[in-house]
């Protein structure tokens, strides 16, 4: 196996931990909520997921344990930012740090423990494909929900009458009161639907990618999330897309260092944040029109 | 709406305000008895270890030194509408122009030269990694809050490889940690307490800033493009330059919070020498609404429950990132209350 190969590898696989909470953040900004709160949210994933699989044995468990406590991080963000017209950075920021302060206290007794990882699948007859097969075809179950959830984002809001409205909530709330929906409820939902989602990507992280629970673990996965969303245009094939460079890079990483190269590890950790940020701001200029439109207002309060 | 109803409203809205904080607080010492400590005796124990002994009161102070100035530096943007999450990498970007400014030269010049120019170094750092985000949103419309928050994790991992790597302290105890700076170059006591001159520094910068926001064109400019930039286009304010100017200004007040931290307190460069205070001033700013005055109000206080954090686990035994809980809850008591009144500390 070459360098090559073990970077795409190992990019699909981290990528997904991005991938899950970037495709729950479109949800949310869809429908015209930023969640910075995702860092948090796939901490308390991450951590809920690692102590339920590692108390009870069972992974899958722990994986709906870590959708369960995303799901109420995104409620503590929705209820502030839909109920209360909170501001959305400020309450996101809030939700991150409450996260990282619980986190972090409830899993000192999880730190150095060991829980049952999620296994490899390698997938019928796809995974023997030349090239391709080892790549995409041999992970673990997560990884190919994240393949499926994005083609059900898709579908749900290009193609249904739910995305439809969902995604009218996030360019004219009001409209969308004057048709008789509720647009309130609508956020809310969406919220607490992508912070679940998040969740999962946080669950990814420990009992998938990495294989245990410390302190902080996410490493700002989450604000990258919120990036790849602007970076994709909200889009569920672009989020894919910034998801998966953001995993290269991060794995690309780990391979350098493992085949000798002479580059500072640090210096290295620091190219996933800044592609991201190269990457984001190439596309910045013809993406802003695409934002959805109550979404601007709360990002960038108007100004130029 | 009379007069007299307009009262007891209020009164309603104070009614409300102090349950929403008691709330908040309350909730925080079901956390602490969820993790075993004792839910009312973590009050005492966070009062007396920060601000009712001399020394910890002064540790408080000190460290409310890079809260406030890297609150500032969201404050000042924020009033032209910006969003600027970067005051960690702000802070280190200052901390580590200093370092490198003060190290090279600390003992070779005399202490107020090096102080002037780990000073202007610091600054520069910072209103170049923050003007960098403010450059990227003014030119390519790139989102500043998002940007701000990615130079973050550049800049950390660029101060871990210097620290690591390029500056590591060949004499070191094998601690990751940079050359201490030399006596001369550190920044003067005051009256012989372990307070140095950054404090006064800093209430003077906030002085100013709250000057310059009140009382000048560039501050009341500011004001008009954060409340209504089409407006300020129209009338013909440069709507960008302010914007830019607003993020250059913000970054240097953060950088040299950096400076002021490291050659005043820290003295050597380490990994988690901003102990997230760049976040925590995020924060502060929002509790003092980006007004100067109440955001250091809030600086000292964060300063003092992020501090508290080490009695908590001494005396009671407890982890000290629980104070993380408390910051957030306290952040979100106006955020819960913002429907009804956008006031300070209601």
């Amino acid at each position: 196996m070459n360098g090559v190969q073990q970077a795409l590898i190992g990019g699909i696989e981290g990528g997904t931990a991005i991938l899950l909470p970037a495709l729950g953040e479109l949800v949310g900004q869809r429908a015209g909520v930023v969640n910075l709160g995702t860092e948090g949210c796939m901490l308390a994933g991450a951590l809920a997921a690692f102590a339920v699989a590692a108390v009870t044995g069972d992974t899958w468990l722990g994986v709906g344990a870590g959708l369960l406590a995303g799901a109420a991080c995104g409620l503590f963000h929705a209820w502030l930012v839909v109920r209360r017209r909170a501001d959305q950075l400020a309450s996101g920021l809030v939700v991150w740090f409450a996260a990282l302060g619980i986190t972090s206290v409830f899993g000192t007794g999880y730190i150095g423990r060991t829980a049952t990882p999620l296994a490899t699948l390698s997938v019928p007859w796809l995974s023997h494909l030349p090239a391709v097969g080892p790549i995409l075809f041999r992970h673990d179950a997560l990884v190919y929900a994240g393949y499926v959830l994005v083609g059900a984002v898709w579908f749900v809001l290009f193609r249904t009458r739910v995305g439809l409205v969902l995604r009218a909530v996030g360019e004219r709330p009001a409209v969308v009161a004057a048709a008789g929906g509720h647009p309130q409820l609508v956020q809310m939902t969406a919220v607490i639907v992508g912070a679940g989602i998040a969740g999962v990507g946080g669950a990814q992280l420990s009992v998938g990618y990495v294989g245990n629970w410390f302190n902080d673990m996410t490493n700002g996965y989450g604000f990258v999330a919120v990036a790849v969303v602007l970076f994709a245009c909200w889009r569920p094939a672009g989020v894919l897309a910034g998801s998966y460079l953001f995993g290269v890079a991060l794995a690309a990483a780990s391979v350098l260092q493992a085949h000798g190269v002479a580059v500072n590890q640090y210096l290295l950790d620091a190219l996933p944040y800044a592609i991201t940020l190269v990457a984001l701001v190439v596309v910045a200029r013809r993406g802003g029109a695409k934002a959805p439109e109550a979404l601007t207002a709360a990002l960038t309060n108007g100004a130029a | 709406m009379p007069a007299r109803l307009r009262r007891f409203d209020g009164w309603r809205r104070l009614c409300a305000a102090l349950l929403v904080y008691l709330g908040a607080l309350a909730l925080f010492s079901v956390v602490v008895a969820l993790k075993g400590g004792n839910p009312f005796s973590v009050w005492s124990t966070m009062v007396r270890s920060t601000v009712l002994a001399g020394p910890t009161l002064q540790e408080t102070l000190l460290r409310a030194v890079p809260i406030a100035l890297a609150a500032l530096a969201v404050a000042v943007p924020a009033r032209a509408g910006l969003v600027n999450v970067g005051g960690e990498g702000q802070l280190i970007v200052g901390a580590v122009a200093a370092t490198g400014a003060g190290v090279a030269i600390g003992a070779s010049v005399p202490g107020p030269v090096s102080w002037l120019v780990m000073a202007v170094a610091g600054a520069g750092a910072g209103a170049a990694w923050a003007g960098l985000a403010g450059l990227l949103r003014t030119a390519l419309g790139a989102n500043e809050a998002v940007t701000t928050l990615l130079l973050n994790f550049v800049a950390n991992d660029i101060m871990l490889y210097l620290i690591y790597q390029l500056w590591k302290d060949p004499k070191g105890s094998g601690q990751p940690e940079s050359r201490p700076l030399v006596h001369a170059a550190q920044l003067p006591r005051l009256w012989g307490s372990q307070l140095n001159i950054a404090v006064l520094v800093t209430v003077a910068v906030a002085a100013a800033m709250w000057w310059l926001l009140r009382h000048t064109g560039w501050g009341f400019a500011l004001r008009v493009v954060g409340g209504n930039p089409e407006a300020a286009r129209r009338s013909g304010l440069p709507v960008r330059r302010l914007l830019l100017s607003s993020m250059l200004v913000g970054g240097a007040l953060a950088g040299l919070g950096g400076m002021l931290n490291f050659a005043g307190l820290e003295l050597r460069l380490r990994p988690d020498i901003t102990l997230s205070f760049g976040y925590i001033a995020f924060l502060a700013s929002w509790l003092g609404r980006h007004q100067p005055v109440k955001v250091v109000g809030a600086a000292l206080l964060f300063s003092a429950i992020a501090l508290s954090g080490n009695g908590l686990q001494l005396t009671d035994g407890l982890d000290g990132s629980i104070v993380d809980v408390l910051l957030a809850l306290i952040v979100a008591a106006p955020l819960v209350l913002t429907k009804r009144r956008r006031g300070a500390f209601l």
